[in-house]
């Protein structure tokens, strides 16, 4: 029994959660040093105790339970989540917007796509002129606009799918 | 989970039908096929230490209530995925430390010293003084708030390994090995982190010893 050895096991005795076996009990016994190092373990300890922690609240449990049932509540990752999400939401509202424009244009023969390019024409305008590059200018802002939403929404489904 | 157990209530022993008392890991097991009784079982086991552990991590006891139920709540989250290869109390020890280490480093730079003053009821514990009662002088009561707000900003000020396996040890009664399994480190190591630990609180808390 070395001095080192005991003093490792000094804060689990001191503290309580170990005893010494008769060979430390006389190493304790014989050698001043460990026994004075021991006892200043102890005390530390004893001051240590002092700082005390309060008991859960009498609301612990019903936030807990609160917690948890919105926990259950919460629908899984599924495509129903994504009407849950604002950005989602409002991206996709925009989205079916598009869509009933598009829908609506197409059946008055407004769109027509030539070479990736849009050329709006649903007003009287004649090819080449001044208003007819204004509406497809005009056009084509809206379209991009409309992609930037895309990529927002691309972004977001990403988010979703990997939090 | 519609069956909590309400607050209070005692921990009956969850026993198999030859009588025998299950683990904790079993009963997480249970947990896993669906069991609520079984869920709450655990949680009316360990809010008290819980909170106590994150009281002291944390140093606050609301800031403690809600750490302690976020636990539960990845207990609860990761029921499905449980295997009892560790200790149930390793495992759970390890999500309460990740997150109380997580919240210390996040608020970091938004908490106030620690102050105990003599005037006011000690906000963070709520707790009534003997003061009142006349068992301390006023001057006694002073000493004393000032050797709490000393234990408090020693053990604050140790290394968050040092700290957290001192909370454990000291006042979660839990031992070298079990703490060893908590952070992650071997026995001698942990033995050594908890001597430096202590010796430095002797050092500086020398004045109140
Ligand atoms: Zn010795």
């Amino acid at each position: 029994m070395t001095c080192k050895q005991i003093r490792e096991k000094m804060p689990d005795v001191a503290a309580g959660l170990a005893g010494t076996t008769s060979e430390e009990t006389r190493h304790l016994a014989t050698c001043a040093s460990c026994a004075g190092e021991l006892e200043e373990f102890r005390r530390t300890m004893a001051l240590l105790d002092e700082w005390q922690a309060p008991e859960p609240s009498p609301y612990f449990d019903i936030r807990l339970q609160a917690r948890l049932r919105e926990e259950i509540s919460r629908p899984q990752a599924g495509w129903l989540a994504w009407f849950r999400h604002p950005v989602l939401a409002s991206a996709f509202t925009v989205l079916m917007g598009l869509g009933i424009a598009l829908f609506v244009a197409d059946h008055h023969g407004a769109f027509t796509t030539q070479d990736d390019s849009i050329v709006a024409a649903d007003i009287q305008a004649q090819p080449g002129t001044a208003v007819s590059d204004l509406q497809t200018l005009e056009k084509n802002h809206d379209m991009l606009a409309d992609f930037d939403l895309l990529d927002d929404l691309q972004v977001q489904n990403n988010v979703t799918a990997n939090p | 989970m519609a069956g909590m157990t309400p607050a209070g209530m005692g921990i009956a022993p969850v026993v198999t039908a030859a009588g025998q008392d299950l683990s904790d890991a079993d009963i997480m097991l249970r947990v896993k096929a669906g069991d609520s009784a079984a869920f709450d079982y655990l949680v009316q086991k360990y809010r008290r230490p819980l909170v106590s552990f994150m009281y002291r991590m944390a140093r606050n006891s609301a800031v403690a209530e809600d750490l302690a139920q976020e636990v539960f709540l990845r207990v609860y989250r990761s029921r499905n995925t449980y295997e009892p290869s560790a200790k149930f109390t390793t495992w759970l020890y390890r999500i309460a430390t990740n997150l109380a280490v997580n919240h210390a480093r996040d608020t970091r730079y938004e908490r106030p010293e620690v102050s105990v003053s003599l005037d006011e009821p000690d906000e963070e514990t709520g707790t009534t003084f003997e003061l009142r009662d006349g068992k301390l002088t006023a001057e006694q009561e002073m000493v004393r708030r000032e050797r709490l707000q000393a234990i408090r900003s020693k053990v604050e000020a140790l290394p968050e390994r040092q700290r957290t396996a001192v909370i454990m040890h000291k006042y979660q009664q839990m031992d070298y090995k079990q703490i060893a399994e908590v952070l992650k480190l071997s026995e001698s190591a942990t033995k050594s982190l908890l001597f430096r630990a202590y010796e430095t609180l002797r050092e500086q808390l020398k004045d109140f010893i």
